[in-house]
């Protein structure tokens, strides 16, 4: 019986020490992230692709402005593309 | 657009980032948390980057883990976007930031920019932060957004086939609906 008790507290020893270990490997990823900054823009981006409509705005990325500033080498082109547009005119929407 | 560069890039070397301003408060969107927030996307890629584990170790070790200044941000911004053949940061309504936030992050993006030429920045917002823009890069590369007759009509098309009172609407009703908006909006 005492036997017993002992394994079984072992075991439960045992197990919460694994638990623990897995929690601070995964925790120090966590911390990092969280450290580096409290923003989580990737929410935002489901959000913004789900009310998406495939095709709307796809001149844009057909125009060879675009085409150069994203496959260009690195010297020939300029490194900033500024995208210019009324409110509600579709910027973030772009694909 | 972050899926259509996602979608071109698909290699392990590249790496598109970005957000989006217009949703964070004055607060949040403090040059530090969007530069983290850029930091945190490059860390999420894989393996967190050498530069970040180590500045976090330091961090937590010296200041008790006070979180990282603006120029250590860029710093660390520059080597990792040296070990990447390229990297696409993409923010989005940059308008919507206050002026002095615009500002430092400008100018944070220009100092990332002549660190690593290999750094595309992708921006949008209204016209009117242009000059602001143009007082950091000299240079730009710009796309005046205005939707196209067929950009309206499909739009209008989607709207209407997702309709939650469908019995009001009639061929008539629909046929201006379809001629009226696009014209309008041409003229806008």
């Amino acid at each position: 019986m005492a036997a017993g008790n002992v394994n079984s507290f072992n075991v439960s020893t045992n197990h919460n020490n694994i638990v623990n270990i897995i929690t601070e490997t995964d925790t120090e990823e966590d911390q990092i992230l969280q450290w580096l900054s409290p923003l989580e823009p990737q929410r935002r981006h489901q959000a913004v692709r789900t009310g998406r409509l495939d095709g709307i705005g796809n001149w844009v990325l057909e125009a060879n402005k675009f085409k150069e500033w994203s496959g260009g080498k690195d010297d020939s082109v300029e490194p900033l593309l500024f995208c210019c547009g009324s409110p509600g005119v579709g910027k973030t929407y772009l694909r | 657009m972050i899926d259509r560069l996602c979608d071109q890039a698909g290699r392990k070397d590249i790496a598109v980032v970005g957000l989006y301003c217009d949703f964070l408060s004055h607060q949040e969107q403090s040059t530090t948390n969007v530069l983290g927030a850029i930091l945190k996307q490059l860390s999420r890629r894989g393996e967190i980057p050498k530069d970040i584990r180590e500045a976090f170790q330091k961090a937590r070790e010296e200041f008790g883990g006070r979180g990282l200044q603006l120029f250590d941000q860029v710093e660390i911004m520059k080597k990792i976007t040296a070990s990447l053949s390229r990297v696409f940061i993409c923010i989005d309504a940059l308008d919507e930031s206050t002026p002095q936030h615009r500002q430092e992050l400008l100018q944070s993006l220009q100092e990332i920019v002549r660190g690593s030429r290999n750094t595309r920045i992708f921006l949008t917002g209204r016209p009117h932060i242009e000059d602001e823009i143009m007082r950091r890069f000299s240079k730009v590369v710009r796309i005046h957004l205005s939707p196209t007759q067929g950009d309206i009509e499909s739009y209008l098309e989607m709207k209407l086939s997702r309709d939650t009172d469908p019995y009001a609407m009639d061929d008539e009703l629909r046929a201006d609906i379809m001629r009226v908006i696009p014209e309008k909006t041409s003229k806008m």
